[in-house]
C-alpha cells in the first residue's frame, strides 16, 4: 500500500506513462502558495 | 486538495493503480493558457494523447472524488461513442456512491449508453422516471424531461 499520490509533473512524460499502462491522466491545477 | 482529499487512503490507491496523476502549479505556462485555468483547483481528466474530456473547478471532498474520476473516465468513452465501454465506470459510481452529487448525471449517460447499443428507447424513460423520484431537483431530471413522451 502507498501512503502517498505518486504525482508526475511534466504533461509529456504523463501522457508517454499513460499510454504505456494504458491510463487516464488527471491534471490538478494547484496553487502552491 | 492536498491537504484533505489526496491525504485520503481510498484516493490515493484509486489514482495510484487507476490514472496517471499530473500536477502542476496554476500559473505553468503554456498549460495554464491551454486549458483556460482561472481559479484553483481545477481538475482535468485527459486521455493518453492529452484530450481533455471532464473537469471541475473547485474543493472536491474525498466522497466526491472519486465519482469524479469514474464520471470522467465514462466520459472519454462516450466522447469516443464507445458505449459499451462507458457503461462500467457509470455503473460503479451509481453503486458504490450513491450519495455522491453526480449520480444523476450518471443515472443519464447511462440511459444514453443502453440506449445507443440496443436501440430500445426504454432505459432513456425508465432514467426519466428514476430521476423523476428521486432526484426531482437536478438538473438532470429537467434534460431527461422529454424521454417521459417515449
Amino acid at each position: 500500500m502507498q501512503h502517498e499520490i505518486k504525482w508526475e509533473h511534466n504533461l509529456e512524460a504523463a501522457k508517454i506513462g499513460a499510454r504505456q499502462q494504458n491510463r487516464l491522466i488527471l491534471l490538478d491545477f494547484f496553487n502552491p502558495g | 486538495m492536498g491537504a484533505v482529499t489526496y491525504q485520503n487512503q481510498q484516493v490515493i490507491d484509486y489514482l495510484n493503480q487507476r490514472f496517471v496523476p499530473l500536477q502542476v502549479p496554476h500559473n505553468s505556462q503554456p498549460l495554464a493558457t491551454d486549458f483556460r485555468v482561472s481559479w484553483t483547483p481545477t481538475l482535468v481528466i485527459l486521455d493518453p494523447e492529452g484530450v481533455e474530456h471532464h473537469r471541475a473547478v473547485g474543493f472536491l471532498p474525498p466522497e466526491e472524488f472519486i465519482p469524479f474520476l469514474l464520471l470522467g473516465e465514462a466520459k472519454v468513452h462516450l466522447d469516443r461513442q464507445e458505449y459499451a465501454a462507458a457503461l462500467p465506470p457509470l455503473e460503479q459510481l451509481i453503486k458504490d456512491h450513491p450519495a455522491s452529487d453526480l449520480v444523476p448525471e450518471a443515472i443519464f449517460h447511462r440511459a444514453v449508453c443502453r440506449f445507443m447499443t440496443t436501440h430500445d428507447p426504454t432505459p432513456l424513460k425508465e432514467a426519466y422516471e428514476c430521476l423523476k423520484s428521486c432526484y426531482p431537483q437536478s438538473d438532470w431530471f429537467k434534460r431527461s424531461q422529454p424521454y417521459s413522451l417515449l
